[in-house]
């Protein structure tokens, strides 16, 4: 058994300006989905879901990545990626999990971008047509701050309560306007050091 | 034209009705959100000089953008303009309905109908079809279709989302008898 793929939809973002000014950098941005049948559907809690996983996410992870670099533009431009999986009512969202969380998707993921980090995903269970938000970072360097974005993912009639939709993400750049700093360049922030007014103060104490 | 985003959207439909589809159904939608060009100015009688100024442009640019991301021969196509909140839908009709607008992608696809639309005001993140049609005889009733499209973020009030959507065929398991069985 192989996944079965209903449909494929790929979404392609291109960023040229913001509140009026084009952006520093123009950037790409795509994720392509899979809608596939749930391999555990209709079966209760089933214990152990590696015989699927095996069976079904290589595939999909290597059909959602080849056209994700495709769309991209070719490997080289790829710098940052992302996953997620929207698993439908009839589903546990272990099964999203199971499909996106081991080796067997992220790794191919990974390889296929010519990426390092670990990869970095978001994940629901949702009726059709809902919109899942896709984290995405830097395929080496996971903490490069410049390179934290999202982009919003959809399926109108997509999952089905036996479906799921697998994601994979990936931009061809950081933000376009990037410009809040890095862990290198961060000052030390301690909260004994911050000039904070009186009540918030207040507030931290009873929170602490 | 003040454009802020161009976003593409590519279905592949490989089942339906548990059927395969083979070859996969290909729909390509293609929407550029762009600064209302009558934005601020209050009620503007004459939109002429604004349809002149972006029609043509912006239709030339999602021609070829749609035509390219759907890969192959546009048998059924179809327009949108949805306008932000501050803006009135007759700024979106202005800027399609307009051969100015429209013929580029008429040349790009071979066609020789008029592209069926949909045009709304709407806030950001709003849910709109595009209805499609044949390329070349509006009759034939395998190509009636629409595809759902959602730009999350736009349109802000000052914007508009103009949209052209492409299919390399009818719909998936079309099976209807064409309508000159029921004359």
């Amino acid at each position: 058994m192989s996944a079965q793929i209903r449909k494929v939809c790929t979404i392609v973002e291109d960023l040229h300006s913001e509140l009026g000014s084009p952006v520093a950098t123009p950037v790409r941005r795509a994720a392509v989905a899979a809608v596939i049948a749930n391999p555990w559907a209709g079966r209760g809690v089933v214990a152990t879901l590696d015989d699927e996983v095996v069976e079904v996410a290589p595939s999909v992870a290597h059909q959602l990545t080849s056209r994700l670099v495709d769309a991209l533009g070719g490997v080289d431009r790829v710098q940052a990626f992302g996953k997620a999986a929207i698993v439908g009512t009839g589903g546990e969202i272990e099964h999203a999990g199971a499909l996106i969380h081991t080796p067997y998707f992220g790794n191919l993921l990974r390889e296929l971008t010519e990426g390092e980090s670990i990869i970095v995903f978001s994940d629901d269970r949702a009726d059709a047509g809902a919109s899942l938000t896709v984290p995405m970072w830097h395929k080496l360097h996971a903490a490069t701050r410049s390179h934290y974005q999202t982009i919003a993912v959809r399926v109108p009639d997509a999952p089905r309560a036996d479906e799921i939709v697998v994601v994979a993400a990936g931009s061809t750049g950081g933000r376009p306007n990037a410009r809040i700093g890095d862990r290198s360049s961060d000052p030390d922030v301690r909260l004994a050091d911050l000039p904070l007014d009186r009540h918030i103060n207040n507030s931290l104490e009873r929170v602490r | 034209m003040n454009i802020r985003k161009i976003s593409t959207y590519v279905d592949e439909v490989l089942t339906e009705g548990g059927r395969p589809v083979d070859p996969p159904a290909r729909t390509a939608v293609v929407v550029a959100v762009i600064e209302n060009p009558w934005a601020g100015q209050g009620f503007v009688e004459d939109l002429a000089p604004g349809i002149d100024a972006t029609a043509s442009d912006l239709g030339k640019l999602l021609a070829a953008r749609v035509v390219e991301a759907l890969g192959g021969p546009v048998e059924a196509f179809g327009k949108a303009a949805i306008v932000g909140l501050d803006g009135e839908v007759e700024h979106g009709s202005a800027l399609i309905h307009t051969l100015k607008f429209g013929d580029h992608f008429r040349k790009a696809a071979e066609a020789s109908t008029l592209l069926p639309a949909v045009e709304k005001r709407a806030g950001a993140g709003s849910v709109f079809d595009i209805p499609l049609k044949h390329v070349t005889d509006a009759t034939i009733r395998s190509h009636h279709q629409s595809i759902e499209v959602r730009v999350a973020d736009a349109p802000h009030p000052n914007e508009i989302v103009v949209g052209l959507a492409a299919a390399e065929q009818g719909r998936p398991q079309a099976r209807l008898a064409p309508l000159s069985t029921e004359r």
